[in-house]
């Protein structure tokens, strides 16, 4: 490919890192980005960037050393602290990193047509707008953004790949009196978002929820959006799952394989190479190839997910399960593109309460489970029907608990970026009022 | 050619150290490095701004085309700007007791090791201590000949102490952050307490939500200020419509013995020598005497909302300055601990933070207590865990009733736009009268 001739430097590095450690991994970033900011209707601001960056891991007689730094052009420095690095770390179980695999190197998150235009920017912000405008509400700030990025994984082993990836996002804030709306979407390619059903659903949101009134606290069955279910899952379930948390009993699903742990309809998997999702993937962020991961099967806990250095650890495999936040730091344990299923079904016939969003998700306690949230544009739902808002209230409970009183799941499905999943319909949640 | 009114640069460069253990595993240690600049260029319709990685300085037709290129940017932009009159200056930065960069690696884990296996006790399954150390050099300079520069370090350490009993896992956290030097000597204390908070969870009970009055600890009291008022008050929520104290200066929305405040020139956590557009920082009372009283602001909020004091503009490296808080509290008042428990009679008394978020537009808040302790007859009875409270910010503030006559300041970061902040929230102990409080406790 192209780009490896512009790249000669990273085999000097190898080589280089080669006489003083037994292993060496190289991971660089290049990107260009552009974003557009809405302060009220007026677009205020135009951002671009051009990020770049080098992350190296050293692997000395089962000492891992890292480093990273923004200065392409230091790579030496750059491998020297991280062979620093790697003397002050507790040597582990290390079988090797990965070789090369013969894998396809065509993008799967790519879209030629997506250019990192000011312009496209702009007409995304216009159009959310536009949406907007269908209901009574005003619109406080948006985002629009494009970007792409060249991502390259080598290692002393002869792993030599390569990808590259788009990516575009908006959003809208928006306000009727004292009620608030906000969505987003986003996606690898431009003709996968719909900016003006984000504009109408904030404005929807705004506008209706300003209707909102008190309620009684009580037990409810609650309908919980696909974004609002993400932020349990993502906050507290998804964490359970880390083999690294499992090992260190940091998990409360330690000793759990094989046992249900969510309602008998509910599988929960990772596909990385689902057609279309923002996270598909041939390779993780160590070289190892991807697979699919059942983690949950009709409600049983089948696997939890590994990266290779707690792999040697445990003496388990690495499920393809790396991934980095950037180039700095190390590598952890992840998923691709998550995915929650099971049988569907319409959920809003009889009466229910259902919440958009939540407040402070991130409060959880992720060991317990245990949460106490705010509701965001909540609403009673009958006959498919949003019908009366609701101002106000908190919601309490536990999150392993809650995946066991799940009613059933919507016909809807969402793509959040790394989650893909429906709504839920719970039994009997306690909602404290006002 | 562009008509450029204003620009302004501002790079950051520096090195990150970090030492993670995990169950006496030193997982990784060791240091990165970066270099970040952002180019912000003022034009007739709008900003257009540039961030650069690995920016190399320079001068003449270099730079301007540079700033040519961020002009350009700027084509798709149509709101007008103007930049309040503001004023210009650098305070020094704090002298440090004893410097992170002079104490090698191998002595900072060594220390490290020694808090983590403070947290070693019967009950504990897993404990977990993380040490991070930034030291970034900003550099800035606007079109209008201002110059700054300075060196600011920030260093301290996480430990985390998980207990285990019968399938109930609950956990301890403390932390301990610091602009003032190198912290990680003598330390072992706070691994310990850790451990005790872990396993004293294991036998506290959830409690029963609903409305009570509670007493705040004044870790838990700030994060209060900040959720509760602070967001609200920043002045780019406030222009955009987005915040319920919008228009409402002069307005009381508390008792007399309320006064809250961000001040950045405060030697704590989120202390700045100047803010991110080079304007001299500034105590700013936001609520006085229980009067909303003055909006935080940056150069562009102080001059289309006013009421308020700019200064308050802060970035993450290489990151357009947005308007944040920095050192945000509850100024003391004259209760006494004792006048405080003996008012509440019965409540709830909350101790530490696990985070909070709210929705400025709305007025509504949540945040989360580490755990607490029921208070009965003024005497604190069981230990509770797993505890939030939620408020509206219009209504929720004349349930301050008392402020207790101490003060203490605690470290964290905080998030906006995707960008994270060093800050720093205090306030003395204080009684919340009528507090929601949600927990999932059952009779």
């Amino acid at each position: 490919m192209r780009w490896w001739v512009a790249v000669a430097w990273i085999d000097d590095l190898i080589r280089e890192a080669e006489k003083s450690v037994d292993e060496v991994e190289v991971f660089s970033v290049e990107g260009e980005s552009v974003s557009a900011e809405l302060k009220t209707t007026k677009v205020s601001l135009a951002t671009t960037s051009r990020d770049c960056g080098l992350g190296i891991r050293t692997i000395h007689k089962g000492r891992i050393g890292s480093s990273s730094t923004n200065n392409k052009e230091e790579w030496r420095e750059c491998l020297k602290a991280a062979i620093a690095s790697g003397k002050l770390a507790t040597p582990q179980e290390w079988g090797g990193l990965p070789g090369p695999s013969d894998l396809p190197m065509t993008p799967l998150a790519f879209d030629p047509d997506l250019t990192v235009e000011p312009a496209t920017a702009r007409e995304l912000l216009e159009t959310m707008l536009s949406g907007a405008q269908e209901h009574d509400a005003e619109v406080t700030a948006g985002s629009a953004g494009l970007s792409t990025t060249r991502v390259l994984l080598a290692n002393s082993h002869g792993v030599r790949y390569s990808d590259e990836h788009t990516g575009v996002s908006v959003s809208l804030e928006a306000i009727h009196g004292q009620s608030t709306g906000y969505e987003f979407d986003s996606s690898w390619a431009l003709d996968r978002i719909d900016p003006a059903h984000v504009g109408e659903r904030a404005g929807f949101f705004a506008s209706e929820s300003a209707k909102g009134t008190d309620i009684p606290s009580g037990s409810y069955d609650l309908l919980l959006s696909p974004l609002a279910w993400a932020e349990l899952l993502g906050n507290v379930f998804v964490p359970a799952l880390n083999g690294r948390s499992v090992h260190a009993g940091r998990s409360k699903f330690a000793g759990m394989l094989g046992q249900p742990v969510a309602s008998e309809g509910l599988s929960l998997y990772d596909d990385p190479h689902l057609p279309g999702a923002g996270g598909s993937t041939r390779w993780d962020a160590e070289g190892t190839p991807t697979r699919r991961i059942d983690f949950i099967e009709k409600g049983i806990l089948r696997a939890f997910a590994y990266d290779l250095k707690t792999a040697y650890r445990y003496g388990r495999e690495s499920t393809g399960s790396a991934s980095r936040g950037g180039y700095g730091g190390l590598p952890g344990i992840g998923h691709h593109n998550l995915v929650v299923d099971g049988e569907r079904g319409t959920l809003d016939d009889e009466r229910v309460l259902s919440i958009h969003n939540l407040i402070g998700a991130h409060t959880a306690n992720p060991l317990s489970g245990e949460f106490s949230v705010e509701l965001s544009n909540a609403f009673f739902m009958e006959g498919g029907e949003y019908q009366e808002p609701v101002r106000s209230a908190m919601l309490s409970g536990n999150v392993f608990d809650l995946h066991h009183t799940i009613a059933g799941l919507g016909n809807d499905t969402r793509n959040l970026g790394s989650m893909i999943l429906p709504s839920v319909r719970i039994h009997n949640q306690r909602i404290i009022g006002k | 050619m562009h008509d450029i009114s204003y620009y302004d640069l501002r790079q950051v460069t520096g090195a990150s150290t970090h030492i993670d253990i995990d169950n006496g595993v030193v997982e990784s240690a060791g240091t990165s490095f970066f270099n970040k600049a952002v180019l912000r260029v003022l034009v007739k319709s709008g900003w257009g701004v540039l961030q650069i990685d690995n920016y190399t300085p320079c001068t003449g037709t270099k730079f301007d085309e540079l700033l040519q290129q961020a002009a350009r940017l700027a084509n798709i932009t149509d709101e007008p700007v103007r930049l309040g009159d503001v004023l210009h200056g650098i305070l020094p930065v704090p002298p440090v007791k004893e410097d992170p960069r002079d104490v090698d690696i191998e002595e900072k884990s060594r220390l490290l090791a020694e808090i983590e296996a403070g947290v070693v006790r019967e009950g504990i399954v897993n404990r977990r201590a993380n040490y991070v150390e930034r030291d970034e050099r900003v550099r800035f300079l606007d079109s209008s000949g201002n110059e700054y520069e300075y060196r600011m370090g920030r260093s301290g350490f996480n430990v985390l102490a998980v207990a285990s009993r019968n399938g109930n896992v609950q956990m301890g956290y403390e932390r301990e952050h610091s602009i003032h030097g190198f912290n990680l000597r003598h330390q072992q204390e706070v691994g310990r307490k850790a451990a005790e908070t872990a396993v004293s969870l294991l036998d506290a009970v959830l409690p029963k939500g609903g409305k009570m009055h509670a007493i705040l600890d004044p870790e838990l009291a700030g994060v209060f200020a900040h959720e509760a008022v602070g967001h609200a008050s920043e002045g780019d929520l406030i222009h955009e419509g987005n915040s319920v104290l919008k228009g409402r200066t002069g307005e009381r929305i508390g008792n007399e013995n309320l006064t809250i405040v961000d001040d950045p020139t405060l030697p704590e956590f989120g202390f700045d020598p100047v803010d991110a557009e080079g304007v001299s920082v500034k105590r700013t009372e936001i609520i006085r005497k229980g009067v909303i009283n003055a909006f935080l602001h940056n150069r562009e909020s102080l001059a289309s909302v006013g009421n308020g004091c700019a200064g308050h503009a802060r970035a993450m490296p290489g990151e357009p300055p947005l308007v944040r808080m920095s050192n945000t509290f509850i100024q003391e008042g004259d209760a006494t601990n004792e006048e405080i428990f003996s008012e509440c009679k019965n409540g709830i008394y909350l101790v530490g933070s696990r985070g909070g978020q709210v929705d400025p537009g709305r007025g509504v808040f949540q945040f989360n207590a580490e755990y607490g302790y029921l208070v009965e007859n003024g005497e604190c009875t069981t230990m509770v865990r797993d505890v939030s409270l939620s408020g509206d910010i219009l209504s929720t503030l004349h349930g301050i009733t008392l402020c207790g006559n101490e003060r203490k300041m605690s470290p964290g970061y905080c998030g906006k736009g995707g960008q994270s902040v060093p800050v720093s929230d205090g306030a003395p102990y204080i009684l919340l009268c009528d507090a929601v409080v949600g927990g999932s406790g059952v009779d």
